[in-house]
């Protein structure tokens, strides 16, 4: 029973993590860097997400949509400015370059809002009990909801749309893309709105379960990149499979691990992952 | 207590800098001493560090406004530690080795007390801590450290004594990842085991994770009847919401320091009813606290800003008694002014005024006696107890 109660809590946990790490992977696919500024951006759209709901009073939907295009809106401008002409210099720097850039987000909140925690304006409720003892939070399950709301959308969006067709086509070849006449700037420019925006909406929703500070997307940001590289950068199913197995391990590594080492997880999989299939859960190739 | 924000704390920050460099010309000769405040401006400890500082500065500026020490004027040169034992060492390097000062004061978490030690004592420099955990003194510090705060063995005792007269008997700890975490459990269990009880569950936890769901089941396994949250504000925050949500109904003990108004006003007041809080009290009957209340404009200060007021005293006075700065002239006088049979003194300008008389002084602080052992460590404290009703911490009594 214990363990069917941690399994509960790490799916819960792994599909809000999922969002930020499809952003990560989708990111990566298009732009072929690991862009470390999807920790500052979960802050700001955690942060965008309070202004709405706890200072002008929007109920929670519309938060979370103020959540995404703010955070959106922060990737296209900071990868225009700062992050598109680091990339002739190749992934590593420009990798290097999103940790710095992350750090500069990070403070900017910092300097806006103060250093203490905040809370969004919801009424805090007890735990539904289920049958056999186990429990979940209202919350939890609202979010995973509109976790697997956004998921759905976004794969329709990928799938479907001309756009989504395009980014895709990017990410397989963009030499053949660009032979197509594909705008690589475009897509690129939609996939920082898009990326970013998820980030900002996985801050937000990770924030409604519990509090928000300048450090929200930094405290996960390590989950988030080991959920995306074992389920396979650069694939978006790969992402959300990926957060799952980070979900529920960090979650049933309480079993026979002190939870002061859960974070260990994160880099056990990511060990694992490397060493045996370099390629990911579901990745189509190795980078 | 008023929120500090950053913004607010710079402008604080400022306005002291400009306020203790300007005027001081004008009386100290010389060039100024310069002293390192390294305290938690950020982090969790950022309730308390910007309030230490403060209380730092002002006993400085009190010093510099009458004329300074040795003829010269006291400089501190501030540090956040950001309660992050990485960024808290390289901060402290900075101050030892660039503003070369030859005494750091302020750190607040045991973890990063443990980090900056050996860079001080490697350097010769003296450290002044309000960090708890028993292994801080039992470090190889050779003299250059000493603490204002009691030790987690004189902490745990009483706080297991209190809870012992509540009747509760079977107690689950769920402890933050620290250097106190494990010898306040072992305290707790072995003073409880006295009274027919124990510590039932003990579950150390990882800081900065958004929920603590799993880890309260695991404590709650063993049905207790009493719950010791030994933890820091940020995942305090996160428990409380968490125990609220599991529908655990118990009674709570916190650290004072992990229940700031920030953590009651993060969670609807429901959630933090009734936990009780300790903190090792100021001396409130003591001449020093009055002074430092009068210094700070405060009608009330706690064990942090006295013990505060406390460092920067004895710094002045030592410095004062040695006739010199340096890291090892702190370690070998800082008893000697804070203990022993010369004239009680209450502030460092009163302080500063019996030793130019040529006497001996015995300066008694705003947090205790200030007596330190060998080791470092002082030798006892009250403990100032208080409650959560309706969102607001409420003062109880001083055991």
């Amino acid at each position: 029973m214990e363990a069917l109660q941690l399994i509960l809590n790490g799916l819960m946990a792994g599909t809000i993590l999922a969002i930020p790490a499809i952003g990560l992977t989708a990111l990566f696919a298009v732009l072929r860097f690991t862009n470390f500024a999807l920790a500052s951006h979960m802050t700001i759209g955690a942060f965008g997400g309070f202004v709405a709901n706890a200072m002008l009073g929007w109920p929670i939907i519309p938060a979370l949509i103020a959540a995404f295009v703010i955070a959106g809106l922060f990737g296209v401008v900071t990868d225009e400015w700062v992050l598109k002409p680091l990339r002739a210099s190749g992934f590593i720097t420009t990798a290097i370059g999103s940790i710095a850039l992350t750090i500069g987000l990070e403070n900017l909140v910092r300097f806006a809002f103060g250093n203490q925690m905040r809370g969004y304006n919801l009424p805090l409720r007890r735990d539904w009990v289920l049958g056999g003892g186990l429990r979940v939070s209202p919350q939890q399950v609202e979010n995973l909801v509109i976790a697997v709301v956004v998921m759905a959308l976004l794969f329709a969006f990928l799938a479907l749309t001309r756009t989504g067709k395009a980014m895709r086509a990017v990410a397989d070849n963009p030499m053949l893309a660009a032979i197509k006449g594909i705008n690589a700037d475009m897509v690129a420019r939609i996939v920082s709105f898009v990326g970013m925006g998820l980030a900002g909406l996985g801050g937000m929703l990770i924030g409604l379960d519990t509090t928000i500070d300048p450090l929200v997307g930094f405290k996960t940001i390590l989950s988030v990149f080991a959920a995306a590289v074992v389920g396979g950068l650069g694939s978006i199913p790969g992402a959300v499979v990926g957060a799952l197995v980070i979900g529920v391990g960090e979650e049933l590594s309480l079993l026979f691990l002190s939870p002061a080492y859960r974070t260990a997880i994160g880099f056990i999989a990511i060990l694992l992952v490397l060493t045996f299939r370099p390629r990911g859960i579901l990745g189509a190739r190795q980078y | 207590m008023t929120r500090q924000t950053r913004r607010t704390l710079l402008k604080t920050v400022a306005a002291a800098a400009v306020a203790t460099t300007t005027p001081m010309r004008a009386y100290a000769q010389g060039e100024p001493i310069k002293v390192g405040i390294l305290t938690p401006l950020t982090g969790a400890g950022g309730n308390d560090g910007p309030r230490m500082l403060k209380a730092m500065q002002a006993v400085f500026d009190e010093v510099n406004k009458a004329g300074g020490v040795l003829g010269r004027k006291i400089e501190p040169v501030v540090e956040d530690d950001q309660t992050n034992p990485e960024a808290a060492v390289r901060a402290a390097r900075k101050l030892i080795e660039v503003n070369k000062v030859p005494i750091i004061m302020g750190t607040w978490a045991s973890s990063v007390t443990a980090a900056v030690a050996p860079v001080c004592w490697e350097s010769k420099t003296f450290i002044m801590t309000v960090s708890g955990a028993d292994s801080i003194t039992a470090l190889p510090h050779q003299g250059f450290l000493i603490r204002t705060q009691p030790a987690s063995k004189l902490q745990a005792t009483a706080h297991a004594q209190y809870i012992a007269d509540l009747g509760h008997k079977r107690i689950a700890v769920l402890g933050i990842q620290a250097p106190f975490a494990v010898p306040t459990k072992e305290h707790l269990d072995a003073f409880l085991k006295t009274k027919g009880g124990g510590v039932v569950s003990h579950v150390i936890y990882e800081k900065d994770k958004p929920t603590y769901r799993s880890e309260i089941d695991q404590a709650m396994k063993e049905k207790p009847d009493f719950l010791y949250l030994n933890g820091y504000a940020p995942d305090t925050i996160v428990i409380l919401r968490d125990l609220f949500r599991a529908n655990v109904n118990l009674p709570k003990f916190c650290q004072t320091y992990a229940v700031p108004q920030a953590t009651l006003d993060a969670n609807p007041a429901d959630v933090s009813e009734g936990i009780i809080t300790a903190l090792p009290s100021a001396d409130v009957t003591s001449k020093a606290y009055e002074l430092a209340k009068a210094r700070l404009g405060l009608s009330d200060i706690d064990g942090f800003v006295s013990q505060a007021t406390d460092w920067a005293s004895l710094a002045v006075l030592t410095i004062a008694k040695a006739k010199v700065a340096s890291g090892v002239a702190f370690k070998d006088n800082v008893r000697k002014i804070s203990q022993g049979g010369g004239v009680a003194v209450s502030s460092a300008l009163e302080g500063l005024k019996v030793l130019a008389d040529g006497k001996e002084i015995n300066y008694e602080g705003a947090s205790g006696p200030c007596e330190f052992t060998d080791i470092g460590d002082i030798s006892g404290c009250r403990f100032r107890w208080s409650q959560v009703k309706k969102g607001k911490l409420e003062f109880v009594k001083l055991v």
